[in-house]
């Protein structure tokens, strides 16, 4: 296999070798990039944001790598060869990225697109976000996917205002490792001058949003200057071209900081045959070994894991990314919403927390309509959501605001109908990550991460009405039984009825402890009913006695 | 510590995750298997995504009537041999009026026979959510697909409808009317499908590998008649020719390659060097410009 690989290797970059058109480059090089084997995979990933306008030649830039990268088929590369040429004679790569035909027609990128190719030692996915002002939201969701952001400038304008918008989205959304790419160097004449002027720039920005990993480099992805390869025209400069410095970036899982705790977020419950009862999830983060102790978040009761379940084989331990199923060695009643965490560092169940928030959709906040807070697998109704100030991308100051429409970037208090576990991001990504839902068009309305918890709801004006678990099961849920779907079924209209009431101007409250009533009993639901059975038979058998039949 | 997790594990692990998401989430999803190697992979990975239970969905084929014998085979052996629901859905209507590939053109033939008896079969059993093997990598107009892509009602896709997605969050609420497509595999490439085909020695159809078999050219493409339904023009000729497919749909609409490669090395090693986009098989794609783009707002996958 090995030696196949490597004939194969050998042949592929041969063969793109052969269909690089290098004679419309200004500069012959071979490229610095050959394509690696199919064969090998790829140790791991890396999701790169592009964001930048139309106008400085961003399109061009996500072309020349796919190009460069050999990530083309040679119906792609014919079908670019054919079609009309830059003013610098090159291919016009832009028309590599060009998605739907609205877009081609509009000439503008109008939502996020995802490529695909593979460098030697990762797979790049690169997340390509319009640059539009008005298209913030569309950014700040790429950005939510991104290990790496490149900002793109036209070497002639250098660091904008937009930039500076585009940092704060990134800073917002976690994205600590940011690549200036400063572009078209060809149009100021390869100036090392200039570049330097622009760099400092950055690096001041860089420094104001405290990103981990900060690099510029001086670009032109027409003629593509230090995009695969480096660059003839600038010996100045000696740093990596923009791919190579891509290899090293630091990737999700090892990027330092990361917290070690274990969280796992727990998606459903996985039941197999009479015995099998397991947890189904992503760990979120830190790792699981088998026989470690477990804690729920939200009741603090505990268990041990006896086995970490794949189809194929069970695993000894599971690290972060991995998707797994936990079998429990004990039943602690829980099911999907739950987090489970390590027991010296596990989270906290919170009514309320302070949320930096992006508003995506069209239609404006509006405190009279009901919202659901979806977090890493739980769903909650949302009791107060109140907006304090917005961030200004023009002053990158805050100023006090109380709506929120498309595109605003905002400060809030959130408080929660029900306890739900949620811990600050700059902790934990993944339970530090929400979206707010429309209770009834369904439709994600804005997305955002938790700065601070509060373990008390935030407190809304006017008493608020306690709708218990008692006040459901009498009527709502009368139908529904005791075992377990039927609890989560009981929950639903639980907080169905709560996003209602809230819709109504009703402040509502939901049970904490929403406990089926045979758990307190003590064990597990076979154990209450054998001894409701004794209790019964106990009974007939005095009813017996007493003569009463 | 554990071993970091390679490419491939990510996009695994990242598949069952939205697996998960989508059974907890909706009411009635569905499995939409068309046999292929796609389907291959999506299948297995909803496998494993439940184990040790059974994947809690339905598997749904939208038989046109027109897809190879050996596909047929292939189909009803994996959902024997695997214990899975199979249902089997064609287009009666379709059939009753007498559409074909052979004289109907591409557009309408798919119109009637996949796209209608798709929304057929969704509206009979009143599923949900449908799981596809849609990949962003396979065509330019898909590189902007969600995981969860909404379709209104009368499964209708609307691009201003579509949902942000935002850190792993995969919101499935549904509208008055919606309903959803679900991809687990939109960040895997047809790359990433045939090493993953390869390290978890999943079986594949056999017409994936070259073997002789009865082909004519026509229009520039080699067709592989599979039965008599294809009537010769005048001067095609039936030529016994090592070939195989990269891509499997009806057969009719399917080209074949020349190729030698027999086993899954040595097609892993030709599908991955190859110079082709794989849509290039399939006759229905550039039938017109922007065709997909179209196909899809009707409802297609």
């Amino acid at each position: 296999m090995a030696a196949l690989a490597e004939a194969l290797a050998e042949g592929l970059s041969d063969s793109y070798g052969a269909a690089r058109p290098t004679r419309v480059l200004h500069h012959a090089k071979t490229a610095a990039v050959a394509p690696p084997s199919p064969l090998i995979v790829p140790a791991g990933s890396l999701h790169v944001l592009t964001c930048g306008s139309v106008d400085d030649g961003k399109s061009t830039l996500i072309g020349r790598m796919l190009w460069d990268a050999g990530a083309l088929t040679t119906d792609q590369r014919a079908a670019i060869e054919r079609s009309a040429r830059t003013a610098a004679g090159t291919p016009d790569f832009s028309r590599l990225v060009d998605g739907l035909a609205a877009e081609r027609e509009q000439g503008i990128t109008i939502d996020i697109a995802w490529r695909y190719f593979d460098t030697e030692r990762r797979r790049l996915v690169i997340i390509d976000s319009p640059g539009h002002e008005q298209y913030t939201r569309n950014m700040a969701t790429g950005a939510s996917h991104a290990d790496v952001a490149i900002l793109l400038v036209d070497a002639r304008s250098g660091v904008k205002v937009q930039t500076r918008r585009h940092a704060a989205i990134l800073d917002l959304m976690g994205v600590s490792s940011v690549v200036l790419a400063v572009n078209k160097m060809d149009l100021v004449g390869w100036s090392e001058e200039r570049f330097r002027r622009i760099e400092a720039e950055f690096l001041d920005l860089a420094q104001r949003f405290a990103f981990r990993n900060a690099a510029a480099i001086p670009v032109s992805a027409v003629l593509g200057d230090n995009v695969a390869r480096g660059s003839g025209h600038m010996p100045w400069y000696t740093g990596r071209p923009l791919l190579e410095h891509l290899q090293r970036v630091p990737d999700r899982q090892s990027a330092p900081g990361a917290s070690i705790g274990f969280r796992f977020p727990v998606q459903m419950v996985v039941r197999a045959g009479q015995d099998f009862r397991g947890l189904a999830g992503t760990v979120a983060s830190g790792e699981i070994a088998r026989g470690a102790e477990v804690v729920d978040a939200a009741s603090g009761r505990r268990a041990h894991v006896k086995r970490i379940v794949t189809m194929g084989r069970d695993l000894d331990s599971a690290g972060a990314g991995r998707a797994v199923v936990l079998q429990l060695d004990a039943d602690i009643d829980v099911s999907r919403g739950a987090v489970l965490a390590t027991p010296d560092s596990a989270p906290q169940a919170v009514r309320g927390f302070d949320a930096r928030l992006v508003w995506l959709s069209d239609e404006a906040f509006d405190p009279g309509r009901g919202y659901l807070l979806r977090s890493a697998t739980d769903l909650v109704p949302v009791t107060a959501l109140d907006i304090a100030r917005h961030l200004d991308l023009a002053t990158l100051e805050e100023r006090p605001a109380t709506g929120c429409t498309a595109n605003d970037i905002a400060m809030a208090r959130i408080g929660l109908g029900r306890a739900a576990v949620l811990e600050p991001f700059a902790e934990q990504r993944d339970t530090g990550s929400f979206v707010l839902v429309d209770a009834v068009t369904g439709t994600t309305v804005a997305g955002g991460v938790v700065i601070e918890t509060h373990a008390a709801a935030a407190k809304s004006a006017g008493k608020a009405f306690r709708l218990t678990r008692a006040l459901i099961k009498q009527g709502v849920g009368a139908d529904l039984g005791n075992d377990a779907v039927s609890e989560q079924e009981l929950r639903r209209r639980a907080d169905e009825i709560a996003i209602l009431l809230r819709g109504a101007g009703v402040a509502v409250e939901l049970d904490d402890r929403w406990e089926s009533p045979w758990r307190r009993l003590g064990g597990d639901s076979s154990a209450f009913w054998l001894r409701a059975l004794a209790a019964l038979s106990l009974a007939y058998t005095a009813a017996i006695v007493l003569g009463l039949f | 510590m554990t071993a970091p997790l390679d490419h491939l594990d990510l996009l695994e692990a990242e598949s069952i995750h939205i697996f998960r998401e989508a059974a907890a989430q909706l009411r009635a999803p569905v499995l939409l298997y068309s046999i292929g190697k796609d389907s291959t992979v999506l299948l297995h990975l909803a496998r494993k995504a439940f184990h040790p239970a059974k994947p809690p969905f339905p598997l749904l084929h939208v038989d046109t009537a027109w897809k190879f014998r050996d596909m047929i085979a292939f189909r009803d052996r994996t959902a024997r041999e695997l214990g899975l629901d199979l249902i089997v859905h064609t287009n009666q209507d379709g059939v009753a009026r007498g559409i074909n590939p052979i004289d109907y053109s591409p557009s309408i033939y798919t119109e009637v026979m996949k796209t209608q008896a798709l929304r057929q079969a969704l509206d009979k059993h009143k599923f949900d959510a449908a799981f596809g093997g849609a990949r962003r990598d396979e065509e330019a107009s898909r590189a902007k697909e969600r995981v969860f892509s909404f379709r209104a009602e009368g499964h209708r896709w609307d691009p201003r409808k579509q949902r942000p997605e935002m850190w792993r969050l995969l919101n499935g609420r549904l509208g008055s009317g919606e309903t959803v497509r679900i991809f687990p595999l939109s960040n895997w490439t047809e790359k990433d499908v045939w090493r993953y085909i390869a390290r978890e020695q999943l079986d594949v159809v056999p017409l994936y590998f070259a073997a002789e078999r009865p082909t004519i050219e026509r229009g520039g493409s080699l067709l592989v008649l599979d039965d008599d339904r294809l009537p010769l023009r005048d001067g095609e000729r039936v030529r016994v020719q090592r070939v195989r497919f990269r891509t499997l749909g009806c057969w009719p609409l399917t080209a074949a390659v020349r190729s030698d490669a027999h086993d899954l090395d040595s097609v892993i090693e030709e599908t991955l060097s190859a110079s082709v986009s794989e849509r290039q098989g399939r006759l229905i794609d550039h039938d017109d410009a922007g065709g997909m783009e179209r196909k899809k707002q009707e409802g297609y996958f």
